[in-house]
């Protein structure tokens, strides 16, 4: 209980609050790396403030605000799992849904027990595509075991990790296909209340939104009787106003209840006490949407997608320095170098500096281990990982001290503020990078020392991550790092 | 018991304990500047991390849970490197000039041992505040532990200090140009946590060269506290840890100390000779003293002579006062402050359940899942309580207030039900019919331990809600409502005030309420009861320790008590019927009381309808003041002054709320001529002949004599109550207090009986003469009769009392905001700045008594409680008028 005269404090937390998004330019990593395609355009983004870092136009980057055009988008898959609805050019009408199946996962599942629904979860093996890949089908059994008189279902759309729009597309062009998935989950764990927390960078998403919260309450999809069963639920949409860490969960938590958004520490999980301390499942956009999929067909046929520990189908999102940027739906297992090469078609201008897979708060892969599978696990052991797939390819246009001076300005910008390597240490870095760029040198002690409390201090991800990113660049960059110290 | 490793040494912890309290308890020093063990972990400074084996990465010790077998390691060249290299970061911004002045900072040793320079960087924003007479503000030196905002969140829940902007923008600053803008209450709990000189308390410019730990001596909470010293001078005072505060404490408390240096006090004993006061010698006073009392005696008899204890004064030294008025004057005029505020509580809980005190202690705050608050508002006159009530709503109690006013817990409120003053009985009967019609009776309690219920069935039914909710302007289906949640969400926690006790029927209030109480079986278990909120720091004690005419120490009938008592005290106890503070007042304007020996207390200020007081204190041929100031009674009335010391100048025991016996411990000696209570009391017995029973060389040895006569009070050895803090009934040194009175059976039976209180209307009606309707109260800032607060920076917080007046009476009457007003009643009129707020109901004041000059009192109405005459303070037909 916060008094409701005091909102003022919390909301300055938020770079967006109150701020209009038209003719805003995105200052995205993949904007950034595809700065030069625009120059004038970039400068001019680079020095507004507010930033708004990443708008989900990465196909077409350096982009703007109001600048809409679709992106190439194509399933590779075996079976399509995710984008059948969009690649088709969206389904935005309840009945359109329909008639193309939609309805019939959740139907199906009303007449299922709850156990079972999780069991079909659980043994298809989906995995969170948020970027922590932990088990959906676990995530869901802990929610459902939690004794507790209200329960939430939150859906993460706060896609803000720069290079990527597969959230954004999904919510825009097949809208009903996310509610589904969540009144299935809700009814799953018992939970009779949802939110869709959507971040501000995606207005075309919330008026969709928007719109079909409308429809599928009007249909009976929602509320006290959904479809006719005794399973009630609601949804209702919590738009963001503008920050990063959001995309952590329990940041996000925090952000709906009107709070900083700042991390919790855990224990407690938010599967036992989460939004308003109830118990409360958080899944991305993604996981959700593969869902009805996965209750159609079973478990059995999602799991034979993709490899064994990494099963089913991933969205990529390509950014405008491939020669086909754009939105793909594929499986777990094909290299990199696949993905790059045959999926995006190359480089459209330059030489391959590195790929950022799955954000800025992983690793930089170096041309030299495109042959490692695409997988949770295998790109964790180079120091990388899959993320929100969204694949940044950086030219040789990009230097190494950029790119780092880039990362830790938005690392810096965007860290909450709460736990001190983050709070003091990323501004330091960036700082430090700045001076880099400008022809200056920095010390070597200082960066390792300052890396090091960040990685082993940090409260979370995003201090980590930031960590975790100048350590891959240490690890692939070194002569290129060397070459910025005194 | 647990099993760790901690940096190869093996140690035994208990479980539920965070890894850095395990480090803290091996007494190894571990940095963690965000930790305060008064609130949740936040895990923000990151200095105390350390290594688990096992653990995928380095944890905070503070936020982590100790598990059996852990191997834990704090010293990793690592883990230093890491300490050195945030504590560089956190000092980028710190002043270095802080570090020059103060080396010996614990947060300048820290970067000292860490070998950081701070870095001075400029800040910008940066939060500047010089206004607050307490709280120092330096932002400059703040490291961005949010420790201020967490304890302002997290235990007085006030919001003032707020987090804004966010990453390397991120600053602490309240949501107003000032902190009380920002809606401080001066608790200075920000202050006490703050690790680093960002906030400090500004007044306290010399650092104590000695801390000795106390009890406050403000309201009956009875919190805890460190006094601390310098060259005989109280320079800061800082909450303690105990059960009843849990380190934390209300403005009062912790900053309104420096009355005690007050340029005005009185440290020499005076007489009046021909109207002027003189300085005169102890000797000389007390000489004077006995041989007048003596003469009275002998002239006019032993019960023309009475005293009044005090609620400021020790447990011994009320002890010594009533034992004084019984042995040495012969009388059982004996009497104290209790008799105006809560004696009818007392009354209505002995007589009902056989124990004159609230039923259960202020741990069970955390237990109770539903409060009812009636006509008390703790966060203003019991801080400590108000704010646990609070954070207990907050984590999800349910709250009924029951109060004329909005106050502030209002707002917290499931239902406040603004009733009409003095309808309490009016609606705790409807209340009591709701239960009874509504089948929410505890039938199994009832079975066991309640009598009298088909009569007291029948007697309600006449007050269902919808008989009497306009009479009490409310709406039956809100008292419905309430009376429903108190029943069934249990167990459900009663306090109640002066709201309940300070009219005609103020003990039959208390009365329905604890028929309320028996009827939910919301008796006799943790998180329940019934519980005055006692007004002042002793004011159970001095009742308690025999400061009443019809019983001796330990609230003992006299008939049942005597023989003890007389073979204790070699002497006999009179027979005659004591005269309580209301009757000597009346019995001294028939000219049949003529002596009154008053201890810390202004009766003439604070006894409703002052020109009635001054009529029975005119007619006194002695008035013998003893206390720290002038105060107003002797000023018009006093024939000797004893100036007493402070509660910082003496030993002794203070007994609170619920009923815990605390110690008051001397911290400087006291202030020129003055001495404490029991020594000028014993100097008078002397005198008068009686040395023997008034020769203790003590307070623990007078302590030890109360001990000997009050068989619930025999286990509090002072021994015990250096580490302990014991609720009585406490008989023996072996036995732990009883936190909840009545578990198993009544303290005068195994069942209570019901009781069938009418309704009746106040003593004082408007008419149109006299249209609106005025209670009084205390405030925030101010305590009683202002002796203490006025004189001390308090002042500047709350400068005036004012008169509380809705918009809408405002405009009727053209009166403006601040404007000087006259309020007249019956019985007189006083002057008051006019304050229109929206916290009093149209039709309704509200003022306090605070300024011994604008003498409020001049004004209240003369009507008493029917039982125990307890005066209607709460109710008085006035009218408001533009000064001309």
């Amino acid at each position: 209980m916060i008094p409701p005269l005091r909102r003022r404090p919390n909301e300055s937390f938020y770079h967006l609050a109150h701020v209009p998004l038209t003719g805003h330019a995105c200052q995205g990593l993949a904007c950034f790396a595809a700065r030069n395609n625009a120059p004038q355009r970039w400068q001019q983004a680079h020095a507004r403030t507010p930033p708004l870092f990443c708008l989900g136009k990465c196909y077409q980057g350096p982009a703007v605000a109001d600048e809409e055009t679709r992106p190439h988008i194509e399933v590779l898959s075996r079976h399509a799992v995710l984008l059948s609805n969009v690649v088709k050019g969206g389904v935005r009408d309840l009945a359109a849904y329909e008639a193309n199946g939609g309805g019939q996962a959740l139907r199906r599942a009303l007449a299922l027990s709850r156990t079972d629904v999780i069991g079909e979860i659980a043994d298809s093996g989906l995995r969170g595509r948020g970027g922590a890949g932990f088990s959906a089908g676990r995530k869901w059994a802990a929610v459902a075991a939690s004794v507790a008189s209200r329960k939430y279902v939150v859906a993460n759309a706060d896609e803000g990790d720069p290079g990527t729009f597969s959230d954004r597309l999904l919510m825009e062009d097949d809208p009903f296909r996310l509610i589904e998935a969540m009144a299935i989950a809700a009814y799953a764990v018992g939970a009779e209340h949802g939110v869709i927390y959507l971040r501000k960078e995606y207005p075309q998403a919330r008026a969709v939104l928007e719109t079909t919260l409308w429809q599928a309450g009007e249909a009976g999809w929602l509320g006290p009787q959904v479809l006719g069963s005794s399973h009630r639920f609601t949804l209702e949409l919590h738009i963001g106003q503008g920050s990063y860490v959001c995309g952590e969960e329990t940041a996000m938590l925090n952000a709906i209840e009107g709070r900083r958004a700042e991390v919790r520490l855990r224990p407690p999980q938010i599967t036992a006490q989460g939004l308003f301390g109830a118990p409360t499942l958080v899944n991305n956009v993604e996981t959700l949407c593969a869902v009805p999929w996965i209750v159609m067909h079973g478990a059995r046929h999602y799991a034979a997608l993709g490899t064994p520990s990494s099963s089913g189908t991933k969205l990529l999102s390509l950014n405008s320095l491939f020669f086909r940027p754009g939105l793909y739906e594929v499986e777990f297992g094909m290299t990199l170098r696949h993905i790059v090469e045959q999926v995006g078609g190359g480089l459209k201008r330059g030489r391959l500096l590195g790929v950022m897979i799955g954000g800025p708060l992983a690793g930089l892969v170096p041309p030299s281990l495109l042959d490692t599978p695409f997988g949770y696990e295998e790109l964790q052991q180079i120091g990388c990982a899959v993320g929100h797939g969204g694949v940044i390819a950086f030219a040789d246009d990009t230097s190494i001290a950029e790119l780092v001076a880039e990362v830790f300005r938005f690392g810096a910008l965007e860290s909450c503020g709460k736990c001190t390597p983050c709070h003091f240490g990323s501004p330091e870095l960036a700082r430090m990078f700045r001076e880099v760029i400008g022809g200056g040198r920095i010390s070597a002690e200082r960066w390792h020392a300052l890396i090091n409390a960040l990685a082993d201090t940090s409260l979370c991800g995003h201090g980590r991550g930031l960590a975790e990113f100048a350590r891959a660049i240490e690890r692939h960059y070194p002569q290129e790092l060397e070459r910025c110290f005194t | 018991m647990l099993h760790i490793t901690l940096d190869d040494i093996r140690h035994e912890c208990a479980a539920n304990m965070t890894i850095l309290q395990v480090i803290q308890a091996a007494g190894r020093d571990l940095p963690a500047l965000c930790n305060d063990e008064r609130l949740q972990p936040a895990g923000a400074c990151r200095l105390c991390m350390v290594e688990v084996e096992g653990a995928p990465r380095a944890v905070a010790s503070c936020a982590a849970s100790v598990e059996d077998g852990m191997v834990i390691r704090t010293d990793t060249p690592a883990l230093e490197a890491s300490r050195r290299t945030n504590l560089s970061l956190l000092a980028a911004h710190y002043p270095p000039d802080a570090v020059a002045r103060e080396p010996e900072h614990p947060f300048h040793r820290l970067l000292a041992e860490y070998g950081v320079t701070p870095g001075g960087e400029a800040r910008d924003p940066l939060f500047h505040d010089d206004s607050h007479p307490y709280l120092g503000v330096d932002m400059d030196r703040c490291i961005h532990c949010y420790r201020c905002v967490r304890i302002c969140d997290e235990v007085q829940g006030q919001f003032v200090w707020w987090t804004w902007q966010r990453g390397e923008h991120t600053y602490v600053a309240p949501d107003g140009d000032t902190l009380l803008e920002g809606g401080c209450v001066s608790c200075g709990a920000c202050v006490d946590s703050c690790p680093s000189g960002a906030l400090f308390d500004k007044r306290s410019i010399e650092t104590p060269d000695r801390w000795t730990r106390s009890t406050c001596v403000y309201c009956g909470v009875g919190c805890q506290m460190n006094v601390g010293s310098h060259a005989q001078r109280i320079v800061q005072v800082r909450p303690a840890d105990s059960p009843v505060n849990r380190g934390h404490l209300c403005s009062k408390g912790r900053y309104a100390f420096e009355f005690t240096h007050a340029t005005d006090r009185i440290t020499t004993p005076m007489l009046r000779e021909s109207g002027e006061w003189r300085e005169v010698s102890w000797d000389m006073a007390l000489d004077y003293t006995a041989t007048r009392l003596r003469e009275i005696v002998a002239c006019h008899g032993q019960d023309a002579t009475g005293v009044l204890g005090s609620a400021r004064a020790s447990n011994e030294e009320n002890y010594l006062a009533q034992k004084f008025a019984r042995v040495v004057l012969g009388t059982n005029n004996v009497d104290c402050c209790a008799r105006v505020c809560h004696t009818p509580s007392a009354k209505a809980l002995k007589t009902m359940l056989g124990t004159g005190a609230a039923t259960n202690s202020f741990d069970d705050i955390e237990r109770a899942q539903t409060f009812l608050l009636c006509g008390c508002n703790p966060t203003e006159n019991h801080p400590i309580v108000g704010a646990r009530i609070k954070q207990a709503v907050r984590k999800g109690a349910q709250l009924i207030v029951i109060d004329p006013r909005r106050i502030e817990l209002a707002d917290y409120a499931t239902f406040h039900l603004p009733l009409r003053p003095g309808c309490n009985v009016m609606l705790f009967n409807a209340m009591a019919a709701t239960i009874i019609e509504e089948g929410l009776l505890d039938s199994a309690f009832a079975a066991q331990r309640i009598d009298g219920l088909d009569a007291f069935s029948n007697f309600i039914r006449a007050y269902a809600p919808e008989a009497v909710a306009d009479a009490c302007g409310l709406s039956a289906e809100t008292i419905r409502a309430a009376a429903r949640l108190y029943a069934i969400a249990k167990p459900s926690m009663c306090f109640h005030g002066l709201g309940v006790t300070e009219h005609v029927q103020g003990t039959e209030g208390v009365m329905a309420l604890i028929n309320l109480a028996l009827l939910t079986g919301n008796l006799g278990k943790s998180g329940s009861g019934i519980n005055p909120l006692r007004g002042q720091n002793n004011v159970q004690g001095s009742a308690q320790m025999g400061c009443d005419p019809n019983s001796l120490t330990g609230a003992q009938a006299i008939p049942d008590a005597r023989a003890s008592f007389e073979a204790v005290w070699q002497a006999a106890i009179p027979q005659s019927h004591g005269l309580d503070l209301l009757s000597m007042m009346d019995a001294a304007t028939a000219g049949r009381f003529k002596a009154l020996w008053v201890f810390g207390y202004d009766i003439y200020l604070t006894l409703a309808d002052a020109a009635r007081t001054a009529q029975a204190l005119q007619a006194l041929e002695l008035v013998v003041i003893q206390d720290m100031f002038m105060n107003e009674t002797a000023r018009a009335f006093g024939h000797v002054f004893l100036p007493a010391a402070s509660v910082f100048e003496k030993d002794g025991t203070f007994m609170n709320s619920d009923r815990r016996v605390q110690r008051i411990r001397q911290a400087i000696l006291p202030i020129g001529d003055s001495r404490p209570d029991w020594w000028i009391i014993q100097q008078a017995a002397q005198r008068m002949g009686h040395a023997q029973g008034f020769s203790f060389d003590g307070p623990q040895a007078i302590w030890d004599e109360i001990r000997t006569l009050w068989p619930a009070g025999a286990g509090l050895s002072y021994a015990r109550l250096e580490s302990e803090s014991i609720n009585w009934p406490c008989p023996s040194e072996d036995h732990p207090g009883t936190p909840v009175l009545h578990a198993e059976r009544f303290a005068n039976g195994q069942r209570a009986t019901l009781v069938c209180i009418p309704s009746m209307p106040s003593g004082d009606q408007c008419d149109a003469d006299y249209p609106l309707l005025l209670t009084t109260g205390r405030t925030l800032y101010q305590f009683n009769a202002g002796t203490m607060t006025y004189r001390t920076p308090n002042a500047v917080l709350q400068p005036s009392d004012t008169l509380d007046m809705a918009a809408s009476d405002a405009q009727r009457l053209g009166l403006h905001e601040g404007e000087q007003v006259r309020l007249t009643s019956r019985y007189g009129s006083a002057v008051l700045p006019l304050r229109i707020t929206d916290t009093v109901k149209p039709g309704e004041l509200f003022t306090s008594f605070h300024r011994p000059d604008l003498f409020v009192n001049r004004v209240t109405s003369p009507y008493r409680d029917r039982l125990v005459k307890s005066p209607e303070y709460k109710v008085t037909a006035v009218r408001v008028s533009r000064l001309v």
